[in-house]
């Protein structure tokens, strides 16, 4: 466990020192503190688009951090060569697997913090309220970038951190896209595509489980069930991902 | 107890399209504890392929590894060995000391043990200097130095060391063979590749030679270059180029020395005898004779033939 904790704290420090980091969460701040205007366009509507804007910045924001720093993690120590002195030492494959997925997971956590931090006080100053639905809606997001993360370290263990990139912002899009896959038009019917994407549904996670988006803007409520569900689904969907990312790893010659 | 065992280790490397690359083919070696074994081979034959599954980093094709017992795929097993590889990379933006310091808490060591490994280790490689600037600026020697001491945290029994002498100026070098000389007296086994052949045949006594990916020699170094003279050398004054050119039927080379008279070299004492009543004879007068030993570059350089003449033969 200490090994992890010591994969992870570097990790954790390598990524605070990366530049990128430092890009997007410049530009989540703009887009937060820019919601404003939009809000002018849509008289009245202004706290319901600000909380809206908010919480679509944190979650695309979060995950291109995820999707820039985890692609890479595995495929970079490889890059380097750096890779070699540490699976030399006493260490598991999957220890240092699990150990860069919680560094980078706790990048992530830091920046939502400060992205958090930034559009509440932001939102408080507007003179809006927010309740309980607010946080949960950002703890669902959190969640989400969990999930999202443990895909990108499968293929960091995989692909080239750009091939991976792509195939990650593809699963992303395509996972908050899973209800067209279910209601698809009917012309679809009985044809050979319609199986396709119907195995896809089933083989994409259905990123919408983690969309409380409306809710919070709006301030509607909802039943703890909700979110109750969206932590198991998050969790198993992050625990086969994880299996799937440390059996790939073990198996590779470096 | 033996420190290295291999059975048949093999590693072939394939990649679509290409043909497949045999870099290491049945490899039987059995290095015993407190030992100093140097691994030899030319560029490409196969010495790092070879260490880099002994560290675990490649699976076998066939056969197997093991480390004072231990299957080289278990982690275990690395906690008993040091590796440094050919090119030690690490964290460019951590300093020695917390590279150190990242590398005990992976072996689990607690942070006062960190902090005593750190003295033990900075001393032995007179890392103080340059402790707390960054990797990112290091030169390569530099960098071969944390790499060594790396490889040394939690004073592990055995050592692999890829080429530890390369990139290194000679008071470098010379660190280098002094410190595995006296790890070496504390009792650790050292295992290490090399190309400089005076630094193997000072440090070790016994080596292997890899030819092409298979072991072509392992023995002591005096076993396999023998006690045979190769060849006998003789320096005498009082003669001209015209006798040497005379006498070449039986005369390997020649030449005039710098400080005057001529180094003549014959293939044994019999020759040797002949020729220096000849010199006598010639009214020369005669400054020395003595055998010339083969040295390890010589057998080095033999063994490279006759394993390519068998490679021929074979088709
Ligand atoms: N990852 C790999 N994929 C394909 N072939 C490889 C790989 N690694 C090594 N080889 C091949 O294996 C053979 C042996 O290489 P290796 O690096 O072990 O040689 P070496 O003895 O260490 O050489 P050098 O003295 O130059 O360091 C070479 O033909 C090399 O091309
Ligand atoms: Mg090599």
């Amino acid at each position: 466990m200490n090994r992890i904790f010591a994969v992870a704290d570097n990790t954790f420090r390598e990524s605070i020192r990366d530049k990128v980091l430092y890009v997007l969460l410049f530009f989540a701040a703009a887009t937060i503190l820019g919601s404003k205007v939009l809000g002018w366009i849509s008289i009245g509507q202004d706290i319901k688009i600000i909380k809206d804007i908010c919480l679509a910045s944190m979650s695309l924001f979060g995950v291109l951090i995820s999707i820039f720093i985890g692609t890479s993690l595995v495929y970079k120590e490889i890059d380097k060569k750096t890779l070699y002195t540490i699976l030399a030492q006493p260490l598991h494959r999957y220890e240092f697997v699990l150990g860069k997925y919680l560094g980078l997971l706790l990048v992530l956590a830091l920046s939502l913090l400060i992205m958090t931090g930034v559009s509440t006080v932001y939102l408080v100053m507007m003179g809006g309220v927010t309740g309980v639905i607010w946080f949960q809606a950002i703890f669902l997001i959190y969640l989400k970038l969990v999930l999202i993360t443990a895909f990108a370290i499968f293929m960091s263990a995989l692909v080239s951190p750009i091939m991976g990139a792509v195939i990650v912002f593809f699963l992303y899009v395509l996972g908050h896209a899973t209800e067209v896959l279910r209601n698809l038009p009917p012309q679809f019917e009985g044809t050979a595509s319609e199986k396709i994407l119907e195995i896809v549904y089933f083989v994409v996670p259905n990123l919408n489980t983690f969309n409380l988006q409306s809710e919070a803007a709006n301030n509607v409520p909802v039943a703890s069930s909700f979110v109750i569900f969206a932590l198991l689904y998050g969790l198993a969907w992050t625990a086969m991902l994880l299996i799937l990312a440390c059996l790939t790893f073990e198996g590779r010659d470096v | 107890m033996v420190a290295i065992v291999t059975h048949s280790l093999s590693k072939t490397f394939k990649s679509l399209g290409k043909a497949s690359v045999h870099s290491v083919t049945d490899l039987n070696l059995n290095i015993e504890e407190n030992e100093v074994f140097g691994f030899l081979g030319r560029n490409g034959a196969g010495k790092t392929t070879a260490i880099k599954l002994l560290a675990g980093l490649l699976k076998p094709t066939k056969g197997s590894a093991a480390l004072f017992g231990v299957d080289t795929r278990l982690a275990h097993a690395r906690s008993m060995m040091g590796y440094l590889p050919e090119h030690p990379y690490f964290y460019e933006y951590l300093t020695p000391r917390e590279t150190i310091a990242f590398y005990g808490r992976l072996r689990g060591l607690n942070s006062k043990e960190r902090k005593s490994e750190w003295e033990r280790i900075s001393e032995l490689l007179d890392l103080r200097d340059i402790a707390d600037r960054r990797i990112r600026g290091f030169s390569k020697g530099m960098r071969q130095r944390v790499g060594f001491a790396v490889a040394l945290v939690g004073d592990p029994p055995l050592l692999i060391l890829d080429e530890p002498m390369s990139g290194l100026d000679p008071l470098g070098r010379r660190m280098i063979r002094e410190l595995i000389l006296q790890l070496r007296d504390r009792g650790k086994t050292i295992f290490f590749s090399s190309h400089v052949l005076s630094d193997v045949e000072e440090i070790c006594v016994r080596v292997g030679i890899l030819v092409s990916g298979r072991l072509a020699a392992c023995d002591r170094i005096d076993k396999l270059v023998g006690n045979t003279a190769k060849s006998v050398e003789i320096c005498a004054t009082g003669l001209d180029d015209l006798f040497c050119r005379k006498q070449s039927n039986f005369i390997l080379e020649y030449e005039e020395r710098k400080e005057g008279g001529y180094r003549l070299v014959v293939r044994d004492t019999e020759l040797a005898n002949i020729l220096a009543m000849e010199i006598n004879q010639q009214g020369g007068t005669l400054l020395s004779m003595h055998p010339v030993q083969e040295t390890l570059e010589d057998f080095f350089a033999r063994i490279q033939d006759s394993a390519s003449d068998i490679a021929l033969a074979e088709g």
